[in-house]
């Protein structure tokens, strides 16, 4: 601690930020060529990151080196700032040009669906980021060259211009709240030259709050005995509520809607009054130490409690147990004893609780006057400190007698300076909807915790460095982790497994702020019967023993996924180095949930597998399975006429059978499962798919067939009639999709049902991407003209388009086959946040057919839809299968369920 | 504290007729109230008895109960308030040896007696202490609870004694008068070394409704760190001439002069209690312990007055009476609740106090002895009278 205090730099995290892999960035990049070698995708328009006088600030021994990139800017629309007493909070946005070259077929795509750029508003808003980052006040000058080294004042409201010498520009203005708005206007002025426009501070406060509140899901949490739980607020029943901003002093704002607020009460014992306190009574130097000594603090040398009034005994009576506190520094009473005679650790936590309990009491007293239902506090004062918001719910909880609970807010200290943001006048968030954010959380979350943040990490090489510099301080953050030694290739490996200090991490309970990516393309699936209700995960990770069993799991996978990444990039050195440092990325990731799996919000293993995928891409490696999927795309290819003549010869009702059937055999192809990898080890392709097809029986563990075979042929003859549009979100590549999915479409596009196959956006493990798909299709239909003619009617095939009319002369015209990216990066798919495209389709949609683990049994197994929903997969994971469905590995799952 | 030193008031038995009195016994009557910090003790003396000398080590303050008996037997006596440190129990229990058990309370004859003598007690210490009664006088604590105790003391006083309760704003104390008919429901706040919070809806009729642990236990232990002083008295004295514009944050440190008016802050209201320290580069000793009094008791006060009037329900409860020992007789102490209450409550409320309110609990375990005498004396039974005997 002593060393954090004298070192300026300390103080500074790096916050690590991702800027290689948007959804934005990846609307653009997926329209390169699918394996065009290992060359880097990077969007020409996007500004590229100059790292011409990069530095490493102060000792390379510390515990986190500033990385200073002077000479980088970016793309920045606005800047906020909060300035406080204690702190600066940071919020920028850094958006994208629109100018994504589309392709042809997703430009007819969008024809077809009826999507225009921007849906919905009279301007389109943007993609981007939106960026937390905090400096210590006194070190402002260390904010000020953060902002001077990414251009951001020059960003400002000076639109897309901002040339280089913009430093001269006289009239840019920054919106700034916060005591220090005023303090330190001439500071900026003077430094960078811009203009502090300042907001009131309460306006932006509740602005902000308002914001986290209704555009991010499981923003607000509970605290109670160390245990989180995240809340989820229905926007339209959030008002009113109390806001208590605990800064210096503490303000109670009752909050009734977007800018209607009012100033009810406060306290002037706050977050000020401990650090004042404090600072007298145990010397500290920082009110972080001041928190940190807490910890280790006993306060019943300092605090009388009814017990030592009582003589050990409950004042049942009324309530109070021997431990309450009957009087704060009650035992301080005392002729004999100096300041010195008591333990600083014994102070600060007896402060601490004196004062976080005081304002849990009048906070509730205040929501008890005003008949208000929820409570929320925030202020840097509560900075993720377990034991400062335990006691503030204790208090509210104890005075309301259960009725009311505390809640806290995962942006907490960024309200002030989120509310500034939004006062521009076009800060592009007005309507963001919670759909249309996406938090990520970078490379260096799990190091920097909920902690300052320095300038971001932008190369791919600092991170690998940064990475590396870690490993050898054999930082102590990490937790006991059930995992294997990753042991990697190269580059001095990564053997010693991290382990827990003697000491609680000081911030053990700090939330992790993530990068708010903005993905204005995102929806909801329109199908979902109820999305207020829908909940994507199917196993609770809140379980600490699934938590743990996951976390082992993707420990586990973890060496060979980054021996396939790594020869996925050509098996060079820079490819193992890259496959070290994500291996290490990642290992600190899962240990960082382990330890606090609460620390990125709500978490679920959608979550995680996107954790992992997003990780990949934040070391370049795009497409770990490229040269896999190719190779059991083609393979797959070569044997599927076969199997179509072979339907083709079989009876309605058999065929029917067979293709279902067919698509759970194929499901056995997954290099997501630990089980499938050992088999591919033993057999090709094609041997493991007749194998898997013989082993399977009837009934499947879950055996809905005969009812959807009702639906899809009827009773006795009296044939139903066809589906009109039928969207098919399938999993991986190779057999599954060629040999599974594909001969299904093709059953229901001869019924004369339109086809959408739904997939993924962004290559994750081996399930194949929308932008794979066009051309397996192209494959397929050399050989089916039932294929091809529908491609072509979908617009898949793109060269044939030109003939379109003139075949149309000489055939009968087809239902399309259609394919469409789901807006994912993920094995899993969470249907609040697909892409509009698919959205659009949903509409004419009658029939959804979810396949694989990931999208039919991790996510959405209990979903409810609006239309016929099948849900086809094999269970992969011998756990999984006990659990959910009392079976075993291998057990298949065939699920329809009507329209609800 | 001079003005209530001493006092006596007397009780005219002839306008009642009470015959709980009959079987009144002459043994004198004692009760304790044992607190965190202090003991207080409330006793009776016939007129004609030995006790009302008393050592220098021991605050005594007496009431006077004349009875002029015609028709039942009562005595003409005094009731005695005493306070010892509660870490000084000892000099307690040797006043008691000397002036209660061997002076007036029991007949000497009868030691034997005394195994079986029962002596109400209310406070956290009648359990605490109850072994080292038994040991050394062999009598049994009477545990009576401390919040029937400290009802019960209030609701005698505001009933019993004429102008028990005044306010204090602007060093200007004003007694009232309280139609006993109009008394309840009140918000009766001890401040003792914690702090509870009461709302009295009768006699025996009341519920804990709130408290705090930032009390007079606070003050001082923390003020003692502060300031190095060695008693309240001392602390108080610091803080009458202290500044705590030099410790705290006031609005004006944040938003200039002008205060924050948009919220109906002015200038000079406290916006962080010691706040200011946190952005200084000074240590403890840089500080002059006068501001630091003054700061923590304006601190702990308008906390108080700030909880007490939300628990009151804005107006719900007819008044808000502060009592406990860290209340009594200190005017600055008196003068910041009141500000609290007038700030708060917008000028709605105000802060009553008691003259006796230091002994509260001790008088109503003392009232708790079942035929005492005292059960339903009305405010017309007692007279004040001057001083009979300075204390110390």
């Amino acid at each position: 601690m002593a060393d954090l205090i004298k070192n300026p730099v300390d103080g500074i995290k790096p916050e690590i930020e991702d800027r290689t892999s948007t959804k934005t960035e990846e609307r653009e990049t997926e329209m390169a060529p699918p394996a065009a070698g290992s060359s880097i995708h990077r969007s020409g328009s996007r500004p590229q990151l100059d790292l011409s006088g990069a530095a490493i600030q102060g000792n390379f021994e510390e515990r986190d080196p500033t990385i200073l990139l002077p000479n980088q800017s970016d793309d920045i629309s606005h800047l906020a700032l909060d300035i406080g007493g204690s702190l600066i909070k940071l919020v920028y946005f850094s958006r994208h040009e629109n100018k994504s070259a589309e392709d042809k077929r997703k430009r007819s795509m969008k024809q077809r669906f009826g999507i225009s750029n921007g849906n919905r508003r009279s301007y389109p808003i943007l993609g981007g980021r939106l960026h937390f980052v905090k400096f210590e006040t006194a070190k402002i000058n260390e904010c000020l060259d953060f902002i001077k080294s990414k251009q951001l004042h020059c960003g400002g409201m000076v639109a897309r211009c901002w040339p280089t010498d913009a430093l001269s520009n006289e009239n840019v203005v920054v919106k700034a709240t916060g005591g220090g708005a005023y303090k330190f206007t001439d500071l900026f002025k003077d430094r960078l030259g811009v203009s502090l426009d300042k907001e009131d501070e309460m306006d932006c406060l509740v602005a902000g709050a308002n914001f986290l509140l209704k555009a991010i899901r499981h923003e607000a949490f509970t605290h109670m005995e160390g245990q989180k739980e995240f809340v989820q607020i229905d926007q339209n029943d959030l008002f009113p509520y109390l806001l208590v901003n605990i800064g210096s002093g503490v303000s109670m704002i009752k909050v009734d809607g977007d800018g209607k607020f009012e100033r009810v009460s406060g306290t002037n014992v706050g977050g000020g009054t401990y650090w004042g306190l404090g600072k007298l009574l145990t010397q500290c130097k920082s009110f972080d130490e001041l928190l940190e000594l807490s910890q280790r603090g006993d306060n019943r040398t300092i605090d009388m409690l009814v017990g030592d009034i009582y003589g050990g005994m409950d004042y049942s009576k009324i309530g109070l147990s021997a431990s309450t506190i009957a009087s704060s520094f009650g035992k301080t009473i005392s002729e004999n004893k100096e300041l010195e005679d008591y333990r600083p650790e014994d102070i600060s936590l007896s402060l601490l609780r004196m004062i976080s309990y005081n304002i849990g009491q009048i906070a509730y007293l205040n929501a008890l006057r005003f008949g208000l239902k929820r409570i929320f506090f925030g202020g840097f004062f509560i900075r993720g400190h377990a034991y400062t918001m335990d006691t503030i719910s204790f208090a509210v909880q104890f005075w309301s007698k259960g009725d009311a609970k505390a809640m806290f807010l995962r942006h907490e200290g960024f309200l002030g300076a989120l509310g500034a943001f939004m006062s521009y006048e076009k800060h592009g968030l007005d309507d963001v909807m919670v759909h249309q954010l996406v938090e990520r959380f970078p490379m260096g979350a799990p190091y920097v915790g909920g902690k300052i943040h320095g300038p971001p990490l932008g190369d791919l090489n600092e991170k690998i460095s940064w990475m590396e510099k870690f490993v050898q301080k054999g930082t102590e953050i990490i937790a006991p982790v059930p995992m294997i030694p990753p042991g990697t290739t190269g580059l001095g490996g990564f053997e010693v497994p991290l382990s827990r200090g003697d000491t609680l991490r000081s911030d053990a309970s700090s939330l992790n702020v993530g990068v708010l990516h903005l993905v204005p393309t995102l929806d909801v699936f329109p199908l979902l019967a109820d999305s207020k209700m829908y909940e994507p995960n199917t196993i609770d990770l809140s379980d600490h023993g699934e938590l743990e069993y996951w976390l082992t799991v993707l420990s586990e996978h973890l060496p060979d996924l980054v021996d396939k990444a790594v020869a996925s990039e050509g098996g060079t050195d820079d490819a193992k180095r890259r496959g070290d440092a994500f291996s290490r990325a990642f290992s600190a990731h899962l240990a960082r949930l382990m330890e606090e799996p609460a620390a990125y919000g709500k978490l679920g293993l959608a979550n995680l597998l996107e954790l992992r995928e997003e990780c990949l891409r934040e070391f370049q490696f795009n497409d770990a399975y490229r040269s896999i999927k190719q190779r059991e795309n083609e393979a797959s290819l070569a044997v599927l006429p076969d199997l179509l003549m072979e339907l083709d010869s079989m009876s309605e009702e058999d065929k029917l059978f067979t293709l279902i059937e067919g698509v759970l055999a194929a499901n056995i192809f997954d290099w997501g499962s630990r089980a499938c990898v050992d088999l591919y080890h033993k057999g090709t392709i094609i041997e493991i798919y007749r194998m898997s097809r013989k082993k399977m029986q009837r009934p499947w563990r879950v055996d809905d067939f005969d009812m959807f075979k009702e639906r899809m042929l009827g009773l006795s003859g009296k044939k139903p009639p066809p589906h009109k549009r039928a969207l098919l979100f399938v999993d991986n590549s190779g057999a599954d999709v060629v040999l599974g999915m594909l001969p299904l479409a093709r059953e229901l596009l001869r019924r004369g049902t339109e086809v959408v196959l739904v997939a993924n956006s962004l290559p994750a493990l081996n399930d194949v991407t929308a932008m794979e798909l066009p051309d397996i299709v192209a494959e397929a239909a050399k050989n089916c003209d039932i294929l091809r003619r529908a491609a072509e009617a979908g617009g898949l095939l793109v060269d044939a388009m030109i003939n379109v009319q003139e075949s149309s002369k000489e055939e009968l015209p087809s239902v399309p086959l259609m394919v469409v990216e789901n807006g994912c990066g993920s094995p899993c798919i969470d249907l609040r946040q697909v892409s509009s495209e698919v959205a659009a389709a949903a509409k004419d949609a009658d029939l959804v057919i979810l396949e694989g683990m990931g999208r039919a049994i991790h996510t959405n197994f209990n979903a409810k839809f609006k239309c016929d929903a099948l849900k086809l997969a094999m269970v992969k994971n011998q756990r999984l299968a006990e659990k959910l469905l009392k079976g075993n590995i291998y057990d298949c799952v065939c699920r329809f369920e009507p329209a609800s | 504290m001079e003005d209530q030193s001493c006092r006596s008031v007397e009780i005219d038995g002839n306008s009642t007729s009470n015959s709980e009195l009959d079987s009144y016994d002459h043994n004198s009557p004692w009760a304790l109230d044992i607190g965190g910090t202090l003991i207080k003790l409330v006793y009776f003396s016939r007129k004609d008895s030995s006790l009302e000398s008393v050592g220098n080590s021991v605050q005594v303050e007496e009431v006077g109960l004349v009875t002029g008996s015609k028709k039942y037997p009562i005595l003409d006596g005094k009731l005695h308030f005493a306070k010892f440190q509660t870490s000084k129990i000892n000099e307690c229990l040797d006043f008691i040896e000397s002036k209660l058990l061997h002076g007036s309370c029991c007949s000497h004859q009868e030691v034997s007696d005394k195994k079986k003598l029962l002596i109400k007690a209310t406070g956290g210490g009648a359990y605490k202490y109850a072994d080292l009664f038994k040991e050394k006088f062999g009598i049994r604590l009477d545990k009576e609870d401390e919040m029937d105790s400290l009802v019960a003391g209030a609701n005698f006083l505001l009933k019993a004694v004429p102008c028990e309760a005044f306010t204090y704003m602007e060093g200007r104390k004003d007694f009232v008068q309280i139609d006993a008919s109009d008394l309840f429901p009140y918000l009766l706040v001890s401040i003792g070394s914690g702090v509870s919070m009461i709302k009295v809806d009768g006699d025996g009729k009341f519920e804990r409704v709130s408290g705090t642990s930032l009390g007079g236990g606070t003050l001082l232990g923390m003020g003692m760190l502060l300031t190095n002083c060695q008693s309240f008295d001392e602390f108080l004295e610091l803080s009458h001439k202290g500044d705590n514009r030099n410790i705290d944050m006031l609005v004006r440190d944040i938003y200039g002069v002008t205060g924050y008016s948009k919220l109906g802050l002015s200038a000079t209201t406290i916006a962080s209690s010691f706040g200011k320290v946190s952005f200084d580069n000074k240590v403890l000793k840089d500080y002059k312990k006068e501001d630091l009094a003054r700061s923590l008791l304006r601190m702990i006060s308008n906390n108080v007055a700030q909880i007490a009037y939300l628990n009151a329900g804005h107006g719900q409860l007819k008044r808000i009476i502060f009592g406990g020992f860290f209340t009594r007789g200190h005017e600055y102490i008196m003068e910041t609740i009141s500000d609290g209450v007038q700030y708060w409550s917008k000028g709605k409320a105000k802060a009553m106090f008691l003259r006796h309110e230091g002994f509260l609990g001790a008088l109503g375990a003392f009232k708790s002895y079942e035929k005492h005498g005292l059960g339903s004396l009305m405010g017309h039974h007692l007279t004040e009278q001057s001083p009979v005997a300075s204390p110390r």
